[in-house]
């Protein structure tokens, strides 16, 4: 096991591995840029360096100052926690090349899952079905082509990355010509890499997505799946499990089948399959997040599995400890999205000071933030100020506490999306489980706030 | 809308302006608050106006700011306004003179977990204040040694004297500018850059070794070498205060004192 490791991330998942690390007897370097200064993670931490400034590229996106931060507090190991560096195959070998270990699936496992495309004709191989798509986009007129062939509407989807940046989906040539080069140029911005594909748009879906942990001698488990439909343009705010889409025969067939498939095609450790569920049901794969995820509290507080620590043991060479018959699902849990956005004003990013942070309590009752009052939160980064987990041992129970939970939360100095999230609580697509991907655009976040308030 | 969710105090945009304060060099003897283009649109404008703006800002910043503070400490007043192309850069020195609260944590001067403090931390400002105050006690008697690295990058508490009330002084005074570190590595200073070393600004006075490629460290303003605020070898992080220079005034009396 690892004595000592830099995490290379911000926020409330820098937070989140400290606290790992912690548990594990690990002292924990956490590395930051110069807006960061006064974070909690940057506080709490054993030992904090200053790596660039606010801008990313300089500081959290920079290899060479993450790495040189990691040798000369004489870590062993980098943990990228997601976004930022976490799924760069090409980070990830030079992390390897220092003597450092990257905690994530080795280099050659990253090189093999980064391309979108690849993956899906890798795990379409192994017996995941996959949804009509293209093969990487030559220019436009190859565009054009390929999205006549698949028919629309399409998706536009950057090859690198996640997170909703450099995507968009068109319903016609025209709008496919102009979306075409803002994906190409927010791919650019975000990832680094501007290659795009087509997909088919699947109308009605739901994201659905199998949480699996893979040791270093091939032995894996799934740990059940989580429902991310609650989407506004294309950025999950609130994920569920069990899915409320899935019978549970279904739900057990998928995860065995994607379980069966990553193993199979050689991945390792914790990552998330992500499939897209059509109204009759049917899970198609779209692609895999070889890192942590935002929404992994939702799989922990079910499983009762530490993810960030099996992430770390599987990285430093320990095999997995359990197998598929040890894990037992329990209950039900919600995750909500709480993010430094204006629900009036078009979810426009807000930043402040923190002026009075309450933080609700209770049974199943988890909040994993970073925020605390006076702090500034800086204008640089996503706008995810924290994330409220709730568990129930039902559905209905999980909302009945989720209800009061939101309620209780306070967040003073920064406007929130918090009214979202108790607008969904009283919509009636939501309570029914029944939303999609794309219900939150269609019907407007306006008309569900104030379908709320007259609640 | 309950009363959990109040109208914002801090408009977003106005926030959103004020990104260059986390943009200053810690060594800084100011914060610029906000370079602002000015009678730009802020709702109408396109990723690639956006992307022009960052990089505006950080040419502004690595090119210009150094300067800038050092006529803001040079000038002696509180704030300096500067106007650079269609930019306003405003600069105000830190109030209280300090540079904050997080002046001094550094990883070089924490305490390891194994110090007293760490254990029982609340939650909230002011659990939050007696934590740190418990590990800068600690830090004195700190000594911790990265378990990887050579014995030349040794990662310890920065010397009392450089790092101490002096230092705080350096930050301040308005005759002095400091040069702080361009990259998190191992500090090296050029061989003739010693106390009382007269250097002109751009001079390069010494490199960060990051992972086996240097980067320059360069003399903020005209002046004479005051101070050297960091060991050669010695592990620095980003932003860092490496050499003070004592500015060269219009008459001449800072070089005079050197």
């Amino acid at each position: 096991m690892f004595e000592k490791i830099l995490v290379a991330n911000r926020g409330e998942i820098a937070l989140r591995i400290l606290r790992a690390c912690r548990t594990l007897g690990i002292e924990a370097v956490v590395a930051y840029s110069e807006a960061d200064r006064e974070s909690l993670p940057v506080q709490l931490a054993d030992e904090a360096i200053c790596i660039g400034p606010a801008d990313a590229r300089r500081s959290y996106l920079s290899a060479p100052a993450v790495i040189s931060a990691a040798v000369v507090t004489g870590c062993e190991a980098i943990h990228p926690g997601y976004g930022f560096l976490s799924e760069d195959d090409a980070f990830a070998e030079v992390v390897r090349a220092h003597d450092l270990t990257f905690i994530g699936p080795p280099a050659a496992v990253l090189e093999r899952f980064a391309s979108k495309e690849g993956t899906r004709r890798l795990l379409a191989a192994h017996g995941l079905p996959t949804i009509p798509g293209s093969g990487m986009l030559r220019d436009d007129l190859h565009a054009l082509e390929e999205a006549e062939r698949i028919g629309y509407p399409v998706l536009i989807k950057p090859s690198a990355g996640g997170g909703g940046k450099g995507m968009r989906m068109v319903r016609s040539p025209r709008e496919l010509e102009s979306a075409i080069r803002v994906c190409r140029s927010e791919a650019k911005a975000a990832f680094g890499d501007d290659s795009l594909y087509l997909e088919r748009w699947l109308e009605d879906n739901r994201h659905v997505e199998v949480q699996v942990a893979v040791d270093r001698y091939g032995r894996g488990v799934h740990l059940g799946e989580r429902d991310c439909s609650v989407q506004r343009r294309h950025q999950k705010i609130l994920e569920e499990a069990p899915t409320p889409a899935l019978s549970e025969t279904a739900r057990e067939d998928l995860a065995q089948r994607a379980i069966r498939a990553v193993v199979a095609a050689g991945y390792e450790n914790v990552g998330t399959l992500e499939f897209l569920v059509d109204a009759s049901g049917d899970a198609y794969f779209i692609e895999i997040n070889c890192r942590i995820q935002v929404e992994h509290p939702v799989t922990e507080v079910l499983t009762g599995i530490d993810l960030v620590a099996t992430q770390i043991r599987i990285a430093a060479g320990e095999p997995l400890g359990f197998s598929q018959a040890d894990v037992t699902l329990r209950g039900h849990a919600i995750e909500f999205r709480i993010n430094a956005e204006d629900p009036d004003h078009e979810f426009r990013p807000s930043a402040g000071v923190v002026e009075r942070y309450l933080v609700p309590g209770g049974p199943g009752v988890r909040m994993d933030s970073h925020l605390y009052a006076g702090y500034e939160v800086p204008p640089f980064y996503d706008s995810l100020l924290g994330k409220l987990i709730v568990w129930g041992p039902d559905r209905e129970a999980a909302i009945a506490r989720a209800r009061c939970a939101l309620d209780e939360l306070l967040v003073d100095g920064v406007v929130t999306n918090i009214p979202i999230h108790q607008a969904l609580l009283a919509s009636e697509p939501f309570l029914a489980g029944r939303m999609t991907t794309s219900l939150l655009d269609r019907v407007g976040s306006a008309a569900f706030l104030a379908a709320a308030a007259r609640a | 809308m309950s009363d959990t969710m109040p109208e914002p105090r801090h408009d977003a945009r106005p926030s959103h302006r004020s990104t260059a304060s986390g943009v200053a060099p810690t060594g800084a003897t100011a914060a610029p608050v906000g370079p602002v283009p000015a009678g730009r649109v802020e709702h109408a404008r396109t990723d690639d106006a956006r992307a022009g703006d960052h990089a505006a800002i950080d040419r502004l910043v690595s090119e210009l700011l150094p300067a800038w503070i050092a006529r803001l400490a040079a000038s002696g007043r509180g704030a300096i306004e500067v106007r650079e192309d269609s930019w306003t850069v405003r600069l105000r020195r830190p109030a209280g003179g300090a540079t904050g609260p997080a002046d001094g944590r550094r990883s070089t001067d924490r305490p390891s977990r194994q110090q007293p403090g760490h254990e029982g931390h609340g939650h909230g400002p002011t659990a939050l204040e007696r934590h740190r105050s418990a590990r800068s006690a600690a830090a004195g008697t700190h000594s911790s040694n990265g378990s990887g690295a050579p014995a030349a990058m040794a990662v310890g508490p920065r010397p009392v004297a450089a790092g101490g009330p002096a230092d705080r002084r350096g930050r301040t005074d308005p005759h002095r500018a400091v040069a702080t570190s361009p990259a998190v590595g191992v500090f090296h200073a050029r061989g003739d850059v010693r106390r009382g070393a007269r250097v002109r600004s751009g001079d390069p006075i010494g490199a960060i070794d990051m992972l086996g490629i240097p980067q320059e460290v360069v003399a903020p303003a005209d002046g004479v070498v005051a101070d050297i605020l960091v060991e050669p070898g010695e592990t620095v992080e980003y932003g860092q205060d490496l050499v003070a220079i004592e500015l060269m005034t219009q008459t001449g009396a800072a070089g005079g004192t050197a």
